[in-house]
């Protein structure tokens, strides 16, 4: 075993496991605790059991902005000004994020300076202002964020969350986390008021402690927590996806000159059994997030030359343009399987998106080769210790860990199954829960309507390249531009950008 | 050769070692991690691309990096590297490229032995550099969607004349388009800038410096000496303001930017060092300004001051997101208030105190994983090919008096030296 999972992590949690279907003890410990001797800094990650699935209908987005506001604004005893002057020396912050199912308080400081930042913590958490200026200053900034800098700025983002609506519609899992255009108007600062003393209770929070602290601290952290009022919100129905037929087909049309394309379904399996993570060795051979392992990018980038890049998930994968690695505390009871195709010249979109669908049915009626199986088995076993190299990141797993109530940690059994695994339990995973069918398909992009035609036409679509290519990619092309689509035209919407998170 | 020994600033011992060959390796043992960050630093970035119509190349030249030599074919590197389950990537700036792999310690020796070799002997044929061209284009695409890239390029455009700080690490679209043609231009970029003289490793993390040093000679010690240093033009002193106005294809609050002349890096130079924590004082998080525009007037979303260090002198960058078209006039005649209390007040000593241990905390703190420390390190490598540099840098932060800080500003913040781009997006 490698020494970067040597570090001791041992679990003071005994209570309150996040999964689904499990219940708190009430009052009992509620820690995640990981002390590491050498480490410099503390890490915290305090963890409430609320994200955007318990947002109120019309009020999309509330779950965000009151995480937002309380890490980004006064508390009772200094206005957010103070506070920020009291943090900056330090070199510190009190960050936030916010899924479908947790949000999640978080910070790291320098030990020399952790009295004076705790205290700032616990004000933040337990003494929120609700400054109506600072209300109406973070409420702003999500607004722009979904108006505009979503809208226009991040095609490729766009795309996978226009995705998670589509195939979520009609669950609590369906809104964006930061609400639409009308629902965010409509929050008030009563909202935010009532949301806090909801959901910020002692019943429905993880406290996450990791790095180089005093052995006493953290019995120092529990008491302080306790003093928390009492509250166990009601849990959240499963954001069960209405099942479909066939592949459908969701055009935001806009003034692009490329296309982001993102596709997928929901598959009913989490991480922790066995099956999971044959699944992700399958999915790492087809799509390794941005990484050249991918078969998928070698399809469309390297040998065609179509765009940056090409990858496969099955679990969320927020802002994956700016990360290499996985993020921490965005777990969910429902994941989905995913393509994510970067940018292509808008008239190669549908023999890129013909290209990934062809590869996914040649997964799943063919499965891995030994080799592919073998190479992709020792890529991830060493790969998988780049996940989580501080001590941030291993709270967050271990947080993570609870969640989806994995008894041990999530990366070691991931790295032991790299060890167990057999090809044929690999392709027994692929075939039940691969497939290329029942697809929700999601493209960016201008003239939405030609796209509509050629798709439920099923239109050839051949490609020029501006530079020459080898005869047998040429002559792949062919099949890949006659793939065979079948869309019905009423599976195909047309939104316009400006109606997409409206409302 | 120096064995430097742990100083009061950087924390951790390091070695410098340098090859006949003129190639540098600086070695910076981490017991514990059991990896290995692998840093391999070509100072030649954007800057140096001197001829016309190839602004982006020293970026495309990355990507043909990864296109294999005779040995070792790129579809065997890339199954080396798979296996190896390596974290590998590369990334151009306007003064570097760097190609970074972190690895198990184990994969050390076979991690040189790829790197030392596409090092020196690249071999790629013109159908797949024409390919590759168009990855580029694609790369060109997904991020021109976003406002601060159309800013960043004519903020550029419009600041220098001269240097080739006037175009964008990604370079024009028009050139971009052109890469296809520029195959033998390809081979002697290669020639010239992909010498062990103009090259820095850092390597970080679980290594027996000894041991890494033999494995240097070994891998590097044939690599032949060559670099040319390309003639790159000088910047004439800029004698007016000039301002811009550029329009985004989208929507977004208007951005402003505020841009002034500076100097280039040297750790030694005071007015370097006051700089650079002047941009935090009068701008930053905890500043006059940011305090009642963001947050008591808020009148914009952000405001931030960019005063990075460059190889050549570049820009002092202040940005701004306004909420409102009609404030542009009013934000801009605070950015002038600020720069004008700047230039005639001193700072208050506690302020500069806490900016300083600002600086210190947060340098110290991002240095947790082999991988981290490379990273925050790459930049003053790249600039300096002198880990030292660091050292002297902060040393002349911690002794910046309040009148050096007025005395940068009084520098720095000259209206004639001055570029103001502002982006407004559709209605």
């Amino acid at each position: 075993m490698s020494r970067i999972f040597q570090i001791f992590i041992f679990f003071a949690i005994v209570g309150l496991m996040l999964g689904a279907g499990c219940t708190s003890k009430k009052g009992s410990e509620n820690m995640v605790l990981l002390p590491v001797k050498d480490d410099p800094t503390i890490s915290f990650r305090i963890l409430f059991k609320v994200g955007s699935q318990n947002d109120p209908e019309g009020k999309e987005g509330l779950a965000a902005l009151t995480a937002a506001l309380i890490t980004n604004g006064a508390t009772q005893k200094h206005s957010y000004e103070e506070i920020l002057d009291l943090l900056y020396p330090m070199a510190a912050y009190i960050g936030y994020q916010v899924d479908k199912e947790m949000t999640v308080i978080y910070g790291r400081v320098h030990r020399d300076n952790l009295e004076d930042y705790y205290a700032l913590l616990k004000e933040v958490i337990f003494e929120p202002a609700f400054d109506e200026k600072d209300f109406e200053r973070v409420k702003s900034n999500l607004l722009n964020y979904v108006q505009r800098t979503l809208r226009y700025a991040d095609d490729e983002e766009l795309g996978k969350e226009v995705l998670y609506e589509y195939i979520f519609q009609g669950t609590p899992y369906e809104h964006l986390e930061e609400g639409h255009v009308k629902s965010l108007q409509s929050i008030t600062l009563a909202d935010v008021k009532q949301f806090y003393q909801t959901y910020y209770t002692r019943d429905n929070v993880l406290i996450g402690i990791g790095g180089g602290y005093e052995e006493a601290f953290p019995a120092r952290v529990k008491a302080d927590f306790d003093r928390l009022p009492a509250g166990k919100p009601a849990p959240v129905p499963p954001p069960d996806p209405p099942p479909f037929d066939g592949l459908h087909v969701r055009i935001v049309e806009k003034p692009a000159s490329a296309t982001a394309i993102s596709f997928g379904y929901p598959i009913s399996i989490t991480r922790g059994s066995r099956e999971f993570y044959a699944l992700a060795l399958a999915t790492s051979w087809l799509g390794e997030h941005r990484n050249s392992s991918s078969h998928l990018y070698q399809v469309i980038r390297e040998k065609r030359g179509l765009n940056y890049g090409d990858y496969a998930y099955i679990e969320h994968f927020p802002n994956g343009g700016r990360r290499q690695f996985p993020p921490t505390n965005v777990a969910r009871r429902q994941q989905i399987f995913q393509i994510w195709i970067r940018p292509v010249p808008n008239d190669a979109r549908l023999f890129a998106f013909r290209a990934a669908l062809r590869e996914l049915q040649k997964l799943v009626d063919n499965g891995l080769s030994e080799e592919e199986f073998q190479l992709t088995r020792k890529f991830l076993k060493n790969y998988i210790l780049h996940f989580a190299p501080t001590t941030m990141m291993k709270l967050g797993y271990a947080m993570d860990d609870v969640f989806y109530g994995i008894k041990g940690h999530h990366l070691e059994i991931f790295r032991k199954m790299m060890d167990e695994l057999t090809r044929d339990e690999v392709n027994a995973a692929i075939r039940k829960y691969f497939q290329y069918k029942n697809i929700k398909a999601v493209f960016v992009t201008n003239n939405a309507e030609a796209l509509k035609q050629a798709l439920v036409n099923n239109s050839p679509s051949p490609i020029q390249y501006p530079t020459p290519k080898p005869p047998e990619i040429l002559e792949e092309d062919k099949e890949i531009a006659t793939y065979p689509l079948s869309v019905r035209p009423e599976n195909v919407e047309i939104v316009p950008i400006d109606q997409v998170f409206e409302n | 050769m120096a064995d430097r020994p742990s100083s009061s600033f950087f924390p951790y011992k390091y070695e410098t070692y340098d090859l006949p060959n003129g190639l540098r390796a600086i070695l910076i043992p981490m017991e514990g991690s059991g990896l290995v960050a692998y840093y391999t630093i070509v100072r030649t970035g954007s800057r140096d691309e001197v001829e016309p119509g190839r602004s982006g190349f020293a970026h495309f030249f990355e990507h043909m990096m990864f296109r294999g030599t005779k040995r070792y074919p790129a579809d065997v590197y890339d199954r080396m590297v798979t296996e190896m389950g390596a974290d590998a990537n590369a990334y151009t700036t306007d003064d570097y490229t760097c190609y970074y792999l972190v690895v198990s310690r184990e994969n050390l020796e076979r991690v040189m032995d790829l790197e030392s070799d596409r090092f020196q002997n690249l071999s790629y044929d013109e159908i797949s550099f024409k390919t590759e061209a168009g990855a580029v284009y694609g790369e060109y695409r997904k991020s021109r969607v976003n406002p601060w890239a159309v800013l960043y390029e004519a903020m550029l455009n419009t600041a220098f004349d001269k240097h080739t700080y006037k175009h964008t690490t990604i370079g024009f679209e028009e050139d971009i388009k052109n890469m296809p043609t520029g195959y033998e231009y390809s081979l002697s970029f290669f020639k010239r800038f992909y010498r062990p003289d103009n090259v820095v490793l850092l390597i970080v993390g679980d290594l027996d410096v000894e041991a890494t040093k033999k494995l240097i000679d070994r891998y590097y010690g044939n690599w032949e000496k060559g670099y040319v240093p390309p003639r790159i033009p000088r910047e004439p002193k800029q004698r007016g303001e000039r301002v811009k106005e550029v329009s985004y294809r989208g929507k977004t609050l208007p951005i402003v930017a505020v841009a002034y002349k500076g100097d280039a890096f040297d750790p030694d130079n005071r007015m370097v060092a006051a700089a650079y924590i002047l941009g935090n004082l009068a701008f930053g998080q905890t500043s006059d300004i940011y305090k009642k525009l963001v947050i008591r007037e808020q009148k914009v979303q952000f405001i931030q001051g960019d005063f990075g260090f460059h190889r050549d002198p570049k820009l002092l960058t202040i940005f701004t997101m306004v909420k409102k078209d009609e404030d542009i006039p009013y934000v801009r005649q605070e950015i002038d208030r600020t720069i004008d209390r700047f230039k005639t007040e001193l700072v208050d000593v506690d302020r500069l105190e806490r900016e300083k241990k600002h600086t210190r905390y947060s340098f110290l703190m991002g240095l947790d994983t082999p991988d981290n420390v490379a990273s925050r390190l790459a930049r003053f490598v790249a600039l300096t090919a002198d880990l030292d540099a660091i050292e002297r840098l902060h040393e002349n932060i911690s002794r910046l008096t309040p009148e050096d800080i007025r005395a940068a500003a009084q520098r720095y913040f000259v209206k004639a030296h001055r570029t103001v781009i502002i982006l407004k997006g559709e209605k």
